[in-house]
């Protein structure tokens, strides 16, 4: 989630009020930050990419006005025509089709307002361009350009021009094999003949759209005048980005000039700041917050949260949504708006009278009865993970390969694939406590993952139980009993104990466990060999039995 | 006139076989005593001043695990050294440690140690390590070779360079060191003349039995007096987990609030995971490094068509709801993978789109998982804690009621709510809960009312309250811990000593 360090002069200067940290403190949350870190003179809060209008110091400072009822109702923009005009040529519709630009001018930027700039620009990169595919943004200085200019593709070695921050001259292959920037995202132009390419009247380059811009262009503190472009393969993307860019710079005291965006099929103005339109019912409104507002109390709760509203008929608000929110989908999005520009912190909690009656899941009431038979036995209960690896569930137990549940991203080699069964589990938890007192007797009633071709996700989840007992006189007499206990104390009826072979256990003292046919369980004595793996020195028994079949 | 019980007397006589001293286990063989019984009367007679008791530390050592590989397969920085001559004395570190078939994990610990041990120089710029010959075995190896040999040995007998090596394999984490006392019991020259005088070995019977109950033979036996504060063995209950013991509390707060329990699959369709809940396609947390995803089985299947369609559409143009959509072409192949759920609400709004007839109110406590390292505080499978109540008219402050109620049974009773965002709920909002230990507010859980474009495709017409949070933040609260690792790691020594009533 994308962060900003809110310094506490710098701040007020933006809110044009002497704020104090604690004040910021006390206020912030309200209107959806999370406080990260709580500085000497800075507060580091997070925001979530939904209000990428956060993410510079003047899209905080336009909502915490608002909320303090400080300066309320829609931001106005002015725009006026730079008279500069810029062509998209057919070269680039294949490979990243859209450009929207703008001209904002007479700023005057200080060193930290270079840093809010670039911050804004790596927030948007990720939050609205998804890492610059959909939309990515050139800030340029318009001074050491001349108009009008030109939105194109050009071959990978037919110009050169210098990087920013580099010296010497690359060109566009150059740049993409060997430059930082070019390697990172060469995978989004690279499977093109031709790559993007923004120029001037005289064919200086502004930037190769979205890896790096030229050196040409690069904005130092006494930058004045800013062109600014937007590229990208999602038009909504593009607009939007450009508009909470030129808007922040608004606020940062610029000026902001339209351009004349020629496609070949259209033209276009940008950036086009007029705010989208949208009703809310003040019954909707107050039936889902659970308050009783007059629409005269909403509209003011909306102009709080920054939103243009209006009464146009009994009970219905248009409300006017400033052109940098991305995050308004919907006539309950605004009823949100209405929460926040109220004050959460206003909302008393109430109870619903809704009457229920609770019941238990049948296979939780399965699992804490062999829970609770297991403790009156005498083990202790573990929790191990579901998730677990090939080594333990297999190598260390003496089994074959078999087909299991795998991911496909592990994020570490020991957690690979799903358990399909318990046992191996408390042979690493035994291994784990071999230095604590014996006898040592665990049990674990928890889920495994088996493949299941008939079900909608082709696999499932059953409820097993499984117990070990480990210390020096441990025998398959001890378990079978511990075992007939446990099934005898689950009403399992007709159940069969019958001789069986399997490799985790010793030969001759190993009995699955049937009920009307069907195996459910094994018991018997872990094989030495097992035993050996773990690093165990006691005799070790176990019982393991799939509970599904006992679940009402 | 001293008074001695047979415990004491049967002590006094083991004594006197071992010549007047011995430990308390050489006693307890002489005399068939049990090890505590003669404790017991060591403690007593050295109260009457008839033997002296001496007690004496030592340590005994043993290789650990780590121990025992590097026994085997040698110090890591002796393989490295190994492979270097091997190597002809000069090699970069990379091609010696390849050679060694060193883990990256041990290539520190091996440069370390041969620099501390002066056996090879290391050039940082070209990363070159050099060395004229093998090195002869070290003091270190000797006592590990030792170690492997006797398998137990006593600190206390060794000689000093030996102690001051084993200090250095100690701090190496290569040893199970564990401290013992040595009780000696030495007879004074009082409890010399009570033996000399002759010990009449009066016959005392510890153990009621059935046979001296029946026969009525108690009545002439001289049944023994105890000790009653001297220690016993210590016992360990069979016991429930401490975390399941907390997961069982939050299942009774939400039977008691009148919920009924659901349960669903842990692998689960994206589609259920992400799309029914509106979480665009695109959204970075459907991204590999968010979520587990499937190699095997790779795709599951849809539900009926229908269902699928008009999700589609409230992806695309917010179909029947008055919504914008997310605008983008809906694929239902992304839909189809398999996934390890990343919240319980897949399962949550399965439930919904099959019982829709208000008022409903369900919860469940169970796993879920999220692409993470393990760490201090993350795991890449926790508990997830849901609650949903859907009624004709609920609204968001009876979201905000229902929460508090549930969490104020916990001891959390300083709620705040903070706005917040989710893809298929609004309004949101994080419940935080004030922590007077860490003196700040901590993120309990994360709550919404669903959004029409959750609702509509499953034919939900009723508001649907919903939270949810992790279960693993209360139990370290309530348990006490700093590090989520140990609710997992099955500690017995912890588990043994957690009281079940916290």
């Amino acid at each position: 989630m994308p962060v900003i360090t809110l310094h506490e002069e710098r701040f007020s200067k933006f809110v044009g009020r002497k704020l104090t940290l604690a004040e910021i403190t006390e206020w912030i949350p309200w209107l959806g930050f999370d406080i990260e870190e709580v500085g000497e003179d800075y507060l580091k809060v997070e925001f979530n990419p939904n209000r990428i209008d956060f993410c510079s110091y003047a899209g905080v400072a336009r909502a915490f006005k608002g909320l303090r009822g400080w300066e309320t109702g829609l931001p106005n923009y002015k725009v006026s025509d730079s008279g500069i005009t810029l062509k998209i040529s057919r070269a680039v519709s294949n490979v990243r089709p859209f450009m929207l630009a703008a001209v904002v001018r007479n700023l005057e930027l200080d060193e930290e307002d270079v840093v809010d700039l670039m911050e804004m620009q790596e927030d948007l990169h990720w939050g609205v361009g998804r890492d610059r595919k959909k939309a990515s943004i050139g800030v340029h200085n318009l001074d050491a350009v001349k108009p009008p200019f030109t939105f194109t593709a050009a071959k990978p070695n037919s110009i050169k021009f210098i990087p920013l921050d580099k010296t010497d001259e690359m060109s566009l292959q150059e740049i993409l094999e060997r430059h930082e920037k070019g390697m990172a995202y060469k995978h989004l132009i690279d499977w093109s003949p031709t790559y993007p390419l923004l120029i001037d009247r005289d064919k200086q380059v502004l930037s190769m759209p979205p890896i790096i811009n030229g050196e040409l262009t690069k904005i130092e503190e006494k930058t004045r005048n800013l062109f600014l472009d937007v590229t990208g393969t999602d038009i909504e993307a593009v607009e939007k980005s450009l508009n909470v860019l030129c808007t922040s710079l608004a606020d940062m005291g610029g000026e902001i000039e339209r351009i004349r965006v020629e496609y070949p099929d259209q033209t276009r103005f940008s950036p086009n700041l007029t705010p989208e339109k949208m009703n809310l019912k003040t019954t909707f409104t107050n039936n889902t917050l659970g308050l009783r507002l007059s629409t005269s109390r909403i509209i003011e709760c909306l102009e709080r949260s920054r939103l243009g509203a209006r009464r146009t008929e009994k009970g219905v608000i248009e409300v006017a949504i400033p052109a940098y929110r991305i995050d308004i989908l919907h006539e309950i999005d605004l009823v949100e708006e209405v929460a926040i520009g109220y004050g959460y912190y206003k909302l008393k909690p109430t109870f619903p009278s809704s009457v229920t009656i609770g019941e238990q899941h049948p296979a939780l009431k399965t699992a804490n009865l062999a829970r609770q038979i297991a403790i009156g036995l005498g083990f202790t209960e573990m929790m191990n993970f579901t998730l677990t690896n090939e080594r333990l569930q297999r190598e260390k137990m003496r089994r074959k390969e078999e087909e299991e549940v795998r991911l496909a991203n592990p994020v570490s080699a020991e957690y690979t694939i799903m358990r399909q069964d318990l046992l191996p589990g408390l042979m690493k938890n035994l291994a784990d406590n071999r230095h604590e007192s014996f006898p040592q007797r665990l049990f674990e009633v928890s889920d495994i993952v088996k493949l299941n071709a008939k079900t909608e996700t082709q696999c499932e989840r059953r409820l097993h139980i499984v117990a070990v007992s480990s210390h020096a006189k441990a025998n398959f007499t001890e378990i079978k009993s511990a075992a007939e206990a446990f099934a005898a104390n689950m009403a399992i009826g007709d159940w069969k104990i019958k001789a069986t072979e399997h490799t985790s256990f010793l030969k001759g003292r190993a009995a699955s466990i049937h009920i009307r046919n069907e195996e459910i369980g094994i018991l018997g004595e872990i094989h030495p060999e097992v035993l050996n793996n773990f690093g165990l020195e006691n005799p070790t028994v176990a019982f393991e039995i799939d509970l599904e079949a006992l679940i009402d | 006139m001293v008074e001695l019980r047979e415990h004491d007397q049967k002590t006094l006589e083991a004594l006197r076989k071992l010549d007047g001293k011995g430990t308390v286990e050489e006693i307890a063989e002489t005399s068939g005593l049990a090890h505590a019984a003669v404790m017991r009367a060591a403690l007593k007679l050295s109260n009457k001043k008839l033997v002296q008791l001496q007690e004496q530390k030592r340590t005994t050592v043993t290789l650990n695990e780590e121990g025992r590989t590097y026994e085997e397969k040698g110090l890591p920085e002796r393989r490295l050294i190994k492979s270097l001559i091997r190597l002809g004395g000069t090699a970069k570190i990379e091609k010696a440690v390849n050679n060694a078939k060193l883990q990256k994990s041990l290539v520190p610990i091996a440069l370390g140690w041969l620099r501390k041990k002066n056996w090879a120089t290391l050039s940082r710029k070209e990363k070159i390590l050099r060395a004229s010959e093998e090195p002869k075995e070290g003091t270190d190896e000797k006592v590990i070779r030792l170690l492997a040999k006797k398998d137990t040995i006593i600190t206390q007998d060794l000689d000093k360079e030996k102690r001051r090596i084993m200090e250095v394999l100690r701090k190496r984490k290569l040893l199970h060191v564990k401290d013992e006392t040595i009780r000696t019991l030495k007879l004074t020259a009082d409890g010399q003349k009570l033996i000399d005088k002759g010990i009449k070995i009066a016959k005392e019977v510890s153990q009621l039995t059935p046979e001296l109950i029946i026969t009525g033979k108690w009545r002439k036996a001289k049944l023994r007096q105890f000790d009653v504060s001297a220690a016993g063995p210590q016992v360990y209950p069979g016991k429930i987990h401490p975390l399941q013991q907390i997961i069982e509390r939050a299942r009774r707060i939400f039977l008691e609030m009148g919920f009924t329990e659901i349960r669903g699959p842990l692998v689960e369709t994206a589609f259920w995971n992400f799309d029914a809940l509106f979480q665009p396609q695109d959204h970075p947390a459907r991204e590999m490094q968010d979520t587990f995803y499937l190699s095997n089985p790779k795709e599951g299947k849809l539900p009926r068509k229908t269902v699928v369609d008009a999700v589609a559409r409230a992806h695309e143009d917010g179909w029947t709801t008055g919504s914008k959509g997310w605008r983008y072409k809906w694929s239902p192949d992304e839909a189809r993978r398999l996934l390890l759920r990343t919240h319980t609400t897949s399962e949550t709004i399965k439930h919904l789109s099959k019982h829709r007839k208000p008022p409903i109110k369900v919860f469940s406590i169970d796993k879920v998982y999220r692409n993470e390292q393990l760490t201090y505080k993350n795991t890449a499978e926790f508990y997830q804690i849901e609650g949903i109540v859907v009624d004709k008219a609920v609204t968001f402050r009876d979201l905000m009621g229902t929460l508090k109620a549930f969490y104020s049974r916990f001891g959390l009773k300083k709620v705040q709510f903070w706005p917040c965002y989710f893809p298929y709920t609004e309004p949101s909002a994080q419940a935080m809960v004030y922590v007077p230990k860490l003196k700040h507010w901590m993120e309990l859980c994360g709550m919404g009312i669903f959004r029409p474009e959750v609702l509509a495709p499953m034919g939900i017409k009723y508001p649907v309250l919903a939270w949810g949070g992790g279960l693993e933040r209360i139990a370290m609260l309530e348990l006490k811990l700093d590090d989520i690792r140990l609710l997992y790691d099955n500690r017995l020594e912890w588990i043994r000593s957690t009281p079940l009533c916290q």
